[in-house]
C-alpha cells in the first residue's frame, strides 16, 4: 500500500499540507457540496495513537496510582497492641512488694536468733492476707543472710538472692533486739528519725530451739505489721483501682464501636477477675479514707514547684524573711524528698490583695472576740480571678502555699468550726492566716517585716500539708520511714499509671483507624515496655528505688507516647467530599482517557472479530 | 493466751469485708474545674459570638474558676475594632451596663489562632514543648470541664473562622481520646449555634452532658441589638442561660442544679428547641439533673480545715523531725558523695539551684545594624551583576 508508506515516510505536518481535506477553508467548502470521507489512517498513526494511549495508562497504573496510594495513605507504625493491652489488663506484670526487715541481734546466739526469725517469719506468714505485699526477715549478719532470705523466699526460688553488699540500700526496716527487763512483757520504740525499731525482750522469753511458737516472736510481728498496715493498704487500694478503673475503661471502651449504652454496665472481663484475685478487700471506712487521700495527693510528677505567697489587704507586711524559713523549715524536707521529686520554688508578697466580691467576708463573733471564717466560705477565699496565683513557670505542677496576714481591725481571724488558722485544698495547696502576735513588741516588729521566727508555725504547717499533698502515708510516726513508703506506693501508682496510658493508646489505635501512628511513638512504646518490664523486675527483688527510677521513666515514656504531637486526629472527612475534592480534578483527565482506551478496546475487538471472521471464511 | 491478746490488736485489715470497689470510683468527687470557652467567628457583625464568649468568661470567674483554668479563644478582637463606637469594651446588653472586656483578661488563643487544629491539640493535650501551661487543659481524671462553643454552625458541623470547620464526629474522637486518657472526671457541653444539637449528636464518651441552643433544621437567634453599636449583642440561648446564672447564682455556695438550669429554658424566649443529652451520663436524666451548675460553672473544692490534726501531729515534734531530717540528709549526701553515687545529691543541687536561674530574666534580644554594610555591597553588586547579563543577552541578539 503506497499511501501507508508514504504516511510512514512523512510526518502527519506533511499530510496536512499536501491533502487539502485538512485545510479548515477547503474543507468548509468541500463539505457543504458533498460530505467527503477524511481519509483513510495511516496504520502507522494508529499504531502510534494506540501506543500513546498505552503508555498514558501505564503512567496512570504503574506511577499515578502508587504515588496517590502512597502519599495519601496515613503512617501507622506497628505497635505491639498485645503486650500493650497485656500491661493494661494487668496480666503481663504482677507488682509485689517484698519488703526485707534486717533483724539484729546482738545479744543472742546465732542459732537462736535464727529460730527466733523462723517463728516471727511463720507468724507473719499467717497473718498476711495480701500475698503482694509481705515482709521478710533476715538477720543482718551477712554469713547468715543467704540462708535466711533462702529459707523465707522458698516460694520464690529463682528470683535470685539479693547479695549482702547492695542488701543495705533495700533494708525497709532494722529490728534490733536488745535485752530488757526480764519479767516485764516485751516492748518497742520505733525511732522517729530512723527506720529503727528497738525491741526489748526479757531475757527469759526467747524461744527455745524446739518449741514453734513464743510470745517474743509474735510479739515482733504484730508490730511490724501493725508498722507497715497503712502502707499495705495503701498499695492494696492502689492496685485495686488501677484494676477496677481498667474495666472501666474496658466497658467505656466497648461504646468505642457505636454509642455508649444508656447505662454502661461494668463488664465482667477477664482482665478485672484475674486483676481482683491479687487484690485484698478493704474495709468500707478504711478505703474511704484512702480514697479522699487519693483524691487529695497531686498526681505524680518528677518536679513539683512551689510557690510560697504572702497575702495582705494592706501595705503591711511588705517584707518577710522567706530565705531564712525555707532554709531552716523546709529544705531538710525537701532534701530527704529528693529521691522522689525534685522541687523548684518562687515566692512573692501580694499587698492590698482584696476578697473576692461574691464572697462574704469574716464576721465578728464576739464571743471569742475573732473574726471568723464559716467553712463552706473557705473555698472561696483565694479571690482567683484577682490573685497572681499559679505562675506556669517551667513545666511542672504547681504547689501553692498561701499565708495571709489579716488586717489589724480584722484580726485575729479565723476558721468559726474549729478556731483553726490553716487548711488545705486537695490537688492545689495549702492556706495559712498568720495572726499578728498579740504582745506589742512582736507587732512592731511584725508591721512591716515577718521575721523567720514569726514565719516558723507557718512554715512547719506547710511542710505538713506538703507532704500529706504529696500523698505520704500518716503513720507510722517515723518519717524516714514513710517516705519509703512514698517511694513505694508511688512506683506501684506510676507502673499502674505507665500501664494503663499504654491500654489507652492500643485502644485508640484501634478505635480510630484515621489517626497517623509516627515511628517516634512506636519507640516510645517499646522503650515503656521495656522499662515497665524492668520496674517489675525490681519490685519482685525489692530494689524499690531502682524499681521507681524505672516506672517514672516508663511513665514519661508512655506520656510522650501518648501525647505524640503529630498524632492529631486526622479531621472528619466525610465520602461525599472525598468525590468533591477528586472530581474537578479527575474529572477533565479522567474522560478522555476513558473515552480514548474505550475507543482503543473497540478497534481492537473490531479488528479481533474481523480477523475471526476471516479466518472463519477462509 | 498472749499470743491472741497481740493477735487482736493487729490492725482493722484483719476484718476484712468484700465490697464493690467501683461506686467509690463514680462518686468520687472533683478537685479541680476548668473552663474552654470557643468563639469560632470573626469580623464586626459576629460581635455577639464574642459578647457570648466573653460573657461566660465573665460568669465563671465571678464563680470563682481561675484564669489559669480557663481557656478562652477568640478569634476577633472586637474592643479595637475600628467600628466599635466603644473603643476598649464589649457589650452583651443594649444598657451598656457591663463591660465585658474590662481590665483583667486573659485571652489564650486569639485571632488565627483559633483553628480546628489547635483546639482538637488543645483538648487531647498533644503540644510541643514550646506551649506555654497557660495555654493547656492540664486537667487529669478529677477534673470537671465545661466547654462552651458558640458560631455559625449547620447540621453536624460547627464553622471555624470562615476557613475550615469541625464536624460532631471530630469533636466525639477527641472527646472519647481525653476519656481514655482519663483527661476528665464529667464534662458539661453547651453550645450555641444553628442545628447545634446535632453537634452532640455523635458523642459517645460517657460522663458527659451536653446540651445545645437549637435543633436540627433550626437557626439560632440573636437576642436583640444595640443601636449605637451598630449589631445585635447577644444571641438568645445565651442571654437566657446567663440570665439564670446571674439572678439565681449569686454566690459560691449555690445549690442550684443542672435541672433548675434546663427547666429555665423557654423555647417562647428563645426562639428554638434547646436540647439536653443525658444517656451518656451515668445515671442518666436522674442524676445529671442533681448536679450542682456549681460543679461546672464555678470551683468549689472541699476544703480540707485542720489537715494537720488528724495526724495526731504536734508542732515540736515535728519541728525536731525536720531538723533531725536535716542532720541525717546532710549526713547521706556526704556518704553518698564519698562513694560517688550521684543519685541525691545532684537532683537537691538543680532544686536550689533552678528559682534562681527562672528569676533571671532573659531580655529580647536587639537586632543590631552589625555588617549591615556588607550586606549592601553584595547586594549591590549582584543587582549590577544581573544587570550586566540582561545587558549582554540583549546585545547578542
Amino acid at each position: 500500500m503506497p499511501a501507508e508508506e508514504k504516511g510512514a515516510l512523512e510526518s502527519s505536518a506533511t499530510l496536512n499540507d499536501s491533502d487539502g481535506a485538512f485545510d479548515p477553508i477547503d474543507g468548509v467548502v468541500t463539505n457543504v457540496e458533498t460530505p467527503k470521507k477524511p481519509p483513510p489512517e495511516p496504520a502507522e498513526s494508529v499504531r502510534i495513537r494506540t501506543l500513546v494511549v498505552f503508555s498514558f495508562w501505564a503512567v496512570v497504573i504503574f506511577l499515578g496510582l502508587p504515588i496517590w496510594w502512597k502519599t495519601t495513605a496515613i503512617y501507622r507504625a506497628k505497635l505491639p497492641l498485645k503486650d500493650m493491652m497485656e500491661w493494661a489488663d494487668g496480666k503481663a506484670c504482677r507488682p509485689v512488694f517484698p519488703l526485707q526487715i534486717s533483724i539484729e541481734a546482738p545479744f543472742l546466739q546465732e542459732l537462736d536468733a535464727q529460730h527466733l526469725l523462723r517463728t516471727t517469719q511463720h507468724a507473719l506468714d499467717d497473718h498476711n492476707d495480701f500475698s503482694a505485699h509481705h515482709l521478710r526477715l533476715q538477720l543482718s549478719q551477712p554469713s547468715q543472710l543467704v540462708n535466711a532470705t533462702a529459707h523465707v523466699e522458698g516460694k520464690f526460688a529463682g528470683m535470685g538472692v539479693v547479695g549482702p553488699l547492695e542488701d543495705q540500700e533495700h533494708v525497709a526496716l532494722l529490728v534490733r533486739l536488745l535485752p530488757g527487763e526480764s519479767g516485764s512483757p516485751p516492748s518497742a520504740i520505733l525511732q522517729s528519725y530512723s527506720p529503727t525499731l528497738e525491741v526489748f525482750y526479757p531475757p527469759n522469753q526467747i524461744p527455745s530451739a524446739s518449741s514453734t511458737s513464743s510470745p517474743l516472736a509474735s510479739f515482733i510481728a504484730s508490730k511490724l505489721q501493725e508498722i507497715f498496715a497503712e502502707e499495705q493498704a495503701m498499695i492494696a487500694y492502689i492496685l485495686s483501682t488501677g484494676a477496677s478503673s481498667a474495666s472501666a475503661q474496658t466497658s467505656g471502651s466497648s461504646g468505642l464501636a457505636g454509642h455508649a449504652s444508656q447505662n454502661p454496665q461494668p463488664a465482667q472481663t477477664s482482665a478485672r477477675e484475674s486483676r481482683s484475685s491479687l487484690i485484698k478487700a478493704l474495709p468500707a471506712d478504711l478505703q474511704a479514707n484512702l480514697a479522699r487521700r487519693t483524691t487529695r495527693s497531686l498526681k505524680y510528677s518528677p518536679t513539683y514547684h512551689l510557690t510560697f505567697s504572702l497575702f495582705t489587704p494592706g501595705a503591711a507586711p511588705s517584707s518577710w524573711d522567706i530565705e531564712n524559713a525555707i532554709e531552716q523549715y523546709l529544705s531538710p524536707l525537701l532534701e530527704s524528698l529528693s529521691p522522689i521529686s525534685n522541687f523548684t520554688i518562687d515566692t512573692q508578697v501580694q499587698l492590698y490583695a482584696s476578697f473576692s466580691p461574691s464572697v462574704r467576708g469574716p464576721e465578728f463573733d464576739p464571743d471569742i472576740n475573732a473574726w471568723t471564717l464559716p467553712t463552706e466560705d473557705l473555698s472561696g477565699f483565694i479571690n482567683a480571678a484577682e490573685w497572681p496565683l499559679s505562675p506556669s513557670i517551667g513545666g511542672a505542677p504547681t504547689v501553692n502555699f498561701i499565708l495571709y496576714v489579716p488586717s489589724a481591725d480584722r484580726s485575729p481571724l479565723v476558721v468559726k468550726e474549729n478556731r483553726g488558722n490553716s487548711w488545705l485544698i486537695p490537688q492545689w495547696g495549702g492556706v495559712m492566716i498568720l495572726n499578728p502576735p498579740a504582745s506589742d513588741s512582736l507587732a512592731a516588729q511584725t508591721a512591716s517585716h515577718l521575721s523567720d521566727e514569726v514565719l516558723r508555725p507557718a512554715f512547719l504547717t506547710f511542710s505538713h500539708q506538703l507532704l500529706s499533698l504529696l500523698g505520704t502515708p500518716q503513720s507510722p510516726p517515723s518519717l524516714p520511714l514513710r517516705l519509703l513508703t512514698l517511694s513505694r506506693v508511688r512506683s506501684a501508682s506510676l507502673l499502674l499509671s505507665a500501664s494503663s496510658t499504654l491500654g489507652s493508646l492500643a485502644r485508640l489505635t484501634l478505635a480510630l483507624p484515621s489517626i497517623s501512628i509516627p515511628r517516634a511513638v512506636a519507640v516510645s512504646v517499646d522503650r515503656t515496655l521495656s522499662h515497665l518490664h524492668d520496674a517489675c523486675a525490681s519490685l519482685r527483688e525489692g530494689q524499690f528505688q531502682r524499681a521507681l527510677e524505672n516506672a517514672r521513666i516508663a511513665e514519661a515514656e508512655a506520656e510522650r507516647g501518648f501525647f505524640e504531637k503529630s498524632m492529631v486526629g486526622q479531621v472528619y472527612f466525610p465520602d461525599e467530599h472525598k468525590v468533591a475534592v477528586y472530581l474537578p480534578l479527575l474529572g477533565p483527565v479522567g474522560v478522555p482517557l476513558v473515552i480514548w482506551a474505550a475507543k482503543e478496546i473497540k478497534r481492537v475487538w473490531r479488528i479481533w472479530n474481523v480477523g475471526r471472521a476471516g479466518g472463519a471464511g477462509r | 493466751m498472749r499470743q491472741l491478746v497481740f493477735l487482736s490488736g493487729l490492725p482493722l485489715l484483719l476484718l476484712l469485708i468484700i465490697l464493690p470497689i467501683l461506686p467509690f470510683l463514680i462518686h468520687a468527687e472533683h478537685t479541680s474545674n476548668w473552663a474552654v470557652l470557643v468563639s469560632t467567628s470573626r469580623f464586626w457583625f459576629n460581635y455577639r459570638h464574642l459578647a457570648n464568649v466573653l460573657s461566660l468568661y465573665r460568669t465563671v470567674k465571678r464563680l470563682g474558676i481561675p484564669d489559669s483554668q480557663i481557656i478562652l479563644m477568640l478569634p476577633d478582637d472586637m474592643a479595637c475594632n475600628p467600628r466599635n463606637a466603644f473603643p476598649g469594651t464589649v457589650y452583651n446588653n443594649a444598657d451598656r451596663a457591663l463591660d465585658l472586656y474590662g481590665d483583667n483578661i486573659e485571652v489564650d488563643y486569639r485571632g488565627y489562632e483559633v483553628t480546628v487544629e489547635n483546639f482538637i491539640r488543645l483538648l487531647t493535650d498533644r503540644v510541643g514543648d514550646e506551649m506555654p501551661r497557660s495555654k493547656r487543659l492540664l486537667t487529669d481524671d478529677r477534673s470537671n470541664i465545661l466547654v462552651y462553643m458558640t458560631g455559625h454552625g449547620g447540621n453536624e458541623f460547627l464553622k471555624f473562622q470562615d476557613a475550615e470547620e469541625i464536624s460532631a464526629f471530630d469533636l466525639a474522637d477527641a472527646f472519647e481520646q481525653m476519656w481514655e486518657k482519663k483527661r476528665y472526671h464529667e464534662m458539661f457541653f453547651m453550645i450555641d449555634t444553628c442545628q447545634a444539637n446535632t453537634m452532640y449528636s455523635k458523642l459517645y464518651s460517657p460522663n458527659i452532658i451536653a446540651t445545645g441552643s437549637s435543633a436540627i433544621d433550626q437557626s439560632s437567634y440573636s437576642h436583640h441589638a444595640d443601636n449605637d453599636v451598630g449589631v445585635a449583642v447577644i444571641d438568645r440561648y445565651t442571654y437566657y442561660n446567663l440570665d439564670f446564672l446571674e439572678t439565681h447564682i449569686r454566690e459560691p455556695g449555690s445549690k442550684m442544679t443542672l435541672g433548675d438550669l434546663f427547666d429555665s429554658y423557654d423555647e417562647d424566649k428563645i426562639h428554638s428547641t434547646p436540647g439536653i443529652r443525658w444517656d451518656l451520663f451515668p445515671g442518666g436524666e436522674q442524676k445529671g439533673r442533681e448536679r450542682l451548675v456549681m460543679d461546672f460553672f464555678g470551683n468549689v473544692q472541699n476544703v480540707e480545715v485542720g489537715a494537720g490534726d488528724e495526724f495526731g501531729w504536734n508542732e515540736t515534734a515535728w519541728r525536731e523531725d525536720l531538723v533531725r531530717l536535716g542532720e541525717m540528709a546532710r549526713e547521706a549526701r556526704g556518704k553518698r558523695e564519698d562513694g560517688g553515687r550521684h543519685t541525691g545529691p545532684n537532683s537537691t543541687q538543680t532544686a536550689r539551684e533552678t528559682p534562681l536561674r527562672s528569676r533571671k530574666r532573659v531580655g529580647a534580644v536587639k537586632v543590631e545594624a552589625e555588617g549591615g554594610w556588607g550586606k549592601k555591597i553584595v547586594g549591590a553588586w549582584a543587582l549590577l551583576g544581573c544587570m550586566a547579563v540582561w545587558f549582554a543577552g540583549s546585545a547578542l541578539t
